[in-house]
């Protein structure tokens, strides 16, 4: 093995490790929820933003807090409701007083809450849709534009928005389009019995102490940038196509509950969102490599929120969790003749 | 620290790894191809068994070879890329796709050199440390079970015995060969060749008739197919009848119906009318012969004069073989006329030696002209010229020489006046007396014309044309003329009504209250008597010559009869119902006249 070899393996080991104790330093604090915190690093490490869902009091804020004091990064919340402004998110350009409280004739930039590199979006739909505009266009753009001046906002910047899906009374449902910026929609579950029993030891204590922080921005941004060296065999890029191609509905690879149940499928930020999912899970594995499983263990996160379901599919009750198990087992992974193959040995 | 393995170079572990892989999916291929081939050879042996092609049963093996042959070509054509293999690999070796993607970005390098030569040493050591035999592809199937079965069912089927051939089938109706050194009923037809004609024209026909009746005879004592003997009588009898018909043709049937009528005017010419109409002019001379006979001179004029008129007529409807026909037989009728004269006068001469029955038949000569009156009054006259004494035989030379200088020679006398002068002398002598016996005999023989001379020659070979059908095994076909029900050479019945008696079958249309036609309605049909009857399958009919009649059974047709006509015609009986049937059809207006007057009487 060459010296090139032996040191990016040795980088992929010291990947895998840190992946680990980051997720060890957040069980410390957060009870199960496994998936969830493997998910939002996939997510970091690709360098996208993630959407959580779930119902109030599983633990989303302080998953974020703690992931925050884990990395060493500067966090900021918004906790958005309908009369937040977007001048509230991004920040303004205010008259600066002197001491006798008179005008100094000279405006200064106060940086508002998405100046910060882990930025907590709490209950995001509740905004306005010009609110929620605001943060978006800083999440592609990774940059503000205030009184005319564009703030590039420091790296790693990070979103992880929340969702309620109880109480939609007064929200503001984000747009298709909007959506499609988050790279990672996780969904967060109900905790079973022994980790809610676990919880409720845990918290109704002593207050613990913040974890320490496992991993600083440098070693982030390193991460980022191994994670886009990993590559991706040309069979395994076909089979991200194909498995977007085949969640529109008008197209004639489509599974029967695909036609049925969707209206709009996923697009070509889909495909790139499964590929860098893919990277940044063969990455915590050790690999530099990414493996047909790695597509299809990140699809249901990538795709659940991309695939619009039509009224039929709404009120059949299909999920879109259940539209992407379809896709998965009727894409085949490989060519047939390979497949054939396989089924016959 | 240990340092790790030592691995291969990617590249050539790989072409070890692949070479292996697509040996064994050609051999699979290969063997399906043998399989389906051996499976195709054994239904191959099967068929040639139950054909009993004996000989082919073992190359059906062959059909496997090819199959094989088939197998590999196919694998040829369908030989995985390295891109395939290595995602076989990547499954079976479980190595998460990292030999697909070294592979990959051998090909076409990413960004990072150090990621590269990472992932190339994984996929050499994921194939280095790989057990072969989980990366087998399978090479048996289910399907090549069949191989073996085919195989033993190939080999089976070549040493069967053979099924036992079936009967085979029965030769065609015909087809046997008949060898007949004479056949009854072709002299008849040879005989055409001496027939008297009018014209070259129809000599050269009936001379070529002969000549195919002399050829088919001479075929027949070589031996040839029963059924082309048949077809090969069956058209020389059509050719006899067409010769027989041609008084009846388009051109000659105008003229035909306006000679009938003509004819028909005079009472004691209706037979004769009929007879001419019917085209039998043996029938037609016949008549004409008794009206010769008669003894009264204004009956023969009459008959003259109707002769004449009905010849005038047919020459100027454009008939000319009728009305050669009639003015043939207006010279015959002057010459019957003289015969009869000259029998009755020598009668007259020997009054007082006539015996009762020689008186009776003379006077049965004079009213009916009966040829057969005609015929015993001679044989009484020679028996009465025979018992003369020499005194009276002088006498009676005295008397004829008186007679003829007291008519002065106007009379019409069929001997000259020199004639009767030597007759006379001749009387003294047996010599003479021989002569006149001769001369009796003359003119008790009847002379028919040489159209009825040329019908009867005609008939004479239609009858054995029909004979030398049956002679070979055939049920010959009533031909135009012929008679209906009964044997070759009878009288005709009454066309429509064959054998019967016209008058016990009113005329009826079928399926009308009034309904008097012949046919049995019981709703349910008779065995058809027609055990020799052979369809002519493979007879050389001429593609460019119309069917002849024998096969077509055409009617003939007769002048001065159509089809609406009350009574008996061409196409049967017409029921009463069927008359003026055109003013109740759906016969369009502007084609009501044309068609109706086509069908009237």
């Amino acid at each position: 093995m060459s010296d090139d070899a032996t040191s990016f393996e040795a980088r992929l080991t010291e990947a895998r490790a840190t992946g680990e104790r980051l997720k060890q330093a957040i069980a410390e604090v957060i009870v199960g929820q496994d998936a969830v915190v493997e998910q939002v690093l996939w997510a970091m490490i690709a360098g996208g933003h993630v959407l959580l869902e779930g119902a109030p009091g599983l633990g989303k804020t302080l998953l974020v807090r703690t992931l925050a004091s884990c990395l060493d990064l500067r966090f900021s919340r918004i906790q958005f409701t309908p009369d937040l402004m977007p001048s509230d998110v991004t920040g303004a350009n205010v008259l600066v007083m002197d001491a006798s409280g008179g005008s100094t004739g000279r405006f200064e930039l106060h940086r508002g809450p998405i100046f910060g590199q882990l930025v907590l979006a709490d209950e995001i739909n509740r905004a306005t849709p010009k609110t929620q505009s605001a943060l978006l266009e800083a999440m592609q753009e990774h940059a503000v534009t205030i009184a005319g001046t564009r703030h590039v906002l420091e790296e790693p910047f990070f979103v992880l928005a929340t969702e309620n899906p109880i109480e939609m009374e007064g929200t503001y449902p984000l747009p298709e389009a909007q959506l499609d910026r988050f790279l990672l929609k996780v969904l967060v579950p109900n905790p079973s019995e022994d980790e809610l029993t676990q919880i409720v030891a845990r918290t109704t204590g002593h207050a613990a102490a913040p974890p320490t922080a496992v991993l600083r921005r440098a070693e982030v941004l390193a991460l980022r940038e191994l994670c886009r060296d990993v590559a991706v065999a040309e069979p395994v890029l076909r089979y991200a196509a194909r498995l977007v191609g085949a969640s529109v509905p008008e197209s004639t690879s489509a599974p029967e509950l695909v036609r049925r149940a969707l209206r709009f499928g996923a697009g070509v930020r889909g495909a790139q969102s499964l590929v860098l999912a893919g990277k940044a899970m063969a990455l915590f594995e050790g690999r530099a490599h990414v493996a047909f499983a790695d597509i299809a263990r990140v699809a249901p996160a990538v795709l659940r929120h991309r695939l619009i379901r039509s009224f039929e599919g709404e009120a059949d009750g299909v999920t879109t969790d259940q539209v992407i198990e379809a896709l998965l087992a009727a894409v085949p992974t490989r060519p047939e003749p390979v497949e054939a193959a396989l089924r016959a040995s | 620290m240990t340092s790790p393995p030592r691995v291969e170079s990617l590249h050539p572990l790989f072409e070890r790894w692949a070479r292996r892989v697509r040996r064994r999916l050609a051999l699979r291929r290969v063997l399906t191809g043998l399989a389906w081939g051996l499976a195709a050879g054994g239904g191959a042996a099967v068929a040639a068994w139950y054909l009993r092609h004996g000989a082919l049963r073992p190359w059906a093996a062959l059909f496997g070879v090819a199959g094989a042959l088939f197998g590999l070509a196919v694998a040829l054509r369908r030989r995985w890329s390295d891109a395939e293999v290595a995602l076989y690999l990547d499954a079976r070796l479980g190595a998460d796709e990292v030999i697909s993607t070294a592979l990959a970005l051998e090909a076409a390098p990413g960004p990072s050199a150090n990621a590269e030569a990472a992932i190339a040493a994984r996929a050499a050591r994921a194939l280095g440390e790989g057990d072969p035999s989980r990366a087998r592809p399978r090479v048996l199937a289910r399907a090549h079970g069949v191989a073996p079965l085919a195989g033993a069912l190939v080999a089976a089927m070549s040493l069967l015995p053979l099924p036992p051939s079936p009967p085979a089938p029965p030769p065609p109706p015909g087809a046997e060969r008949v060898k007949l050194e004479r056949l009854a009923g072709l002299d008849a037809i040879i005989a055409l060749e001496r027939l008297a004609t009018k014209t070259d024209a129809e000599r050269e026909r009936l001379k070529q008739i002969a000549e195919d009746a002399k050829r088919l005879r001479a075929g027949l004592r070589e031996g040839m197919e029963q059924r082309e003997a048949q077809a090969e009588i069956a058209r020389l009898r059509d050719e006899i009848a067409a010769e027989r018909l041609d008084l009846g043709d388009q051109k000659n049937r105008a003229g035909l119906e306006a000679a009938v009528g003509a004819l028909a005017k005079n009472d004691a010419l209706k037979d004769a009318a009929k007879a001419l109409g019917d085209g039998d002019l043996v029938d037609f001379d016949q008549e004409m012969q008794k009206l010769a006979n008669l003894a009264e001179r204004e009956a023969r004029e009459q008959a003259k004069q109707a002769l004449e008129e009905a010849e005038k007529a047919a020459r100027e409807r454009g008939a000319g073989d009728v009305a050669s026909s009639l003015a043939e037989q207006r010279e015959a009728f002057a010459q019957r006329e003289a015969r009869a004269e000259a029998l009755r006068e020598l009668a007259r001469g020997l009054e007082g030696h006539l015996s009762e029955q020689a008186r009776r038949d003379l006077e049965e000569f004079g009213e009916t002209g009966s040829p057969e009156a005609q015929k015993r009054l001679a044989e009484s006259l020679e028996q009465a010229l025979e018992g003369l004494s020499p005194e009276e035989r002088k006498r009676l030379a005295e008397r004829l020489q008186k007679q003829m200088e007291g008519e002065g020679g106007a009379a019409p006398s069929p001997l000259t006046r020199e004639q009767i002068e030597a007759l006379a002398r001749k009387l003294a002598d047996p010599k003479g007396q021989q002569e006149l016996a001769d001369q009796m005999k003359e003119l008790a023989r009847q002379a028919p014309s040489a159209g009825a001379e040329r019908q009867q020659g005609l008939d004479e070979a239609e009858r054995g044309g029909a004979e030398a059908q049956q002679g070979l095994g055939a049920t010959p076909m009533p031909m135009p003329g012929e008679t209906g029900g009964g044997a070759p050479g009878e009288k005709p019945a009454p066309s429509g009504n064959p054998g019967g008696d016209p008058s016990k079958h009113p005329p009826g249309g079928p399926g009308s209250h009034h309904d008097t036609g012949r046919g049995d309605h019981s709703g349910s049909t008779g065995e058809v008597a027609g055990g020799q009857l052979r369809a002519k399958a493979s007879a050389r009919v001429n593609p460019g010559a119309p069917l002849h009649g024998a096969t077509l059974g055409r009617a003939p047709g007769r002048a001065g009869e159509t089809a609406n006509q009350a009574g008996t015609g061409a196409l049967g009986t017409v029921g009463p119902t069927e008359l003026d049937g055109v003013e109740r059809n759906q016969v369009p207006e502007e084609y009501r006249e044309q068609v109706g007057r086509y069908f009237q009487p």
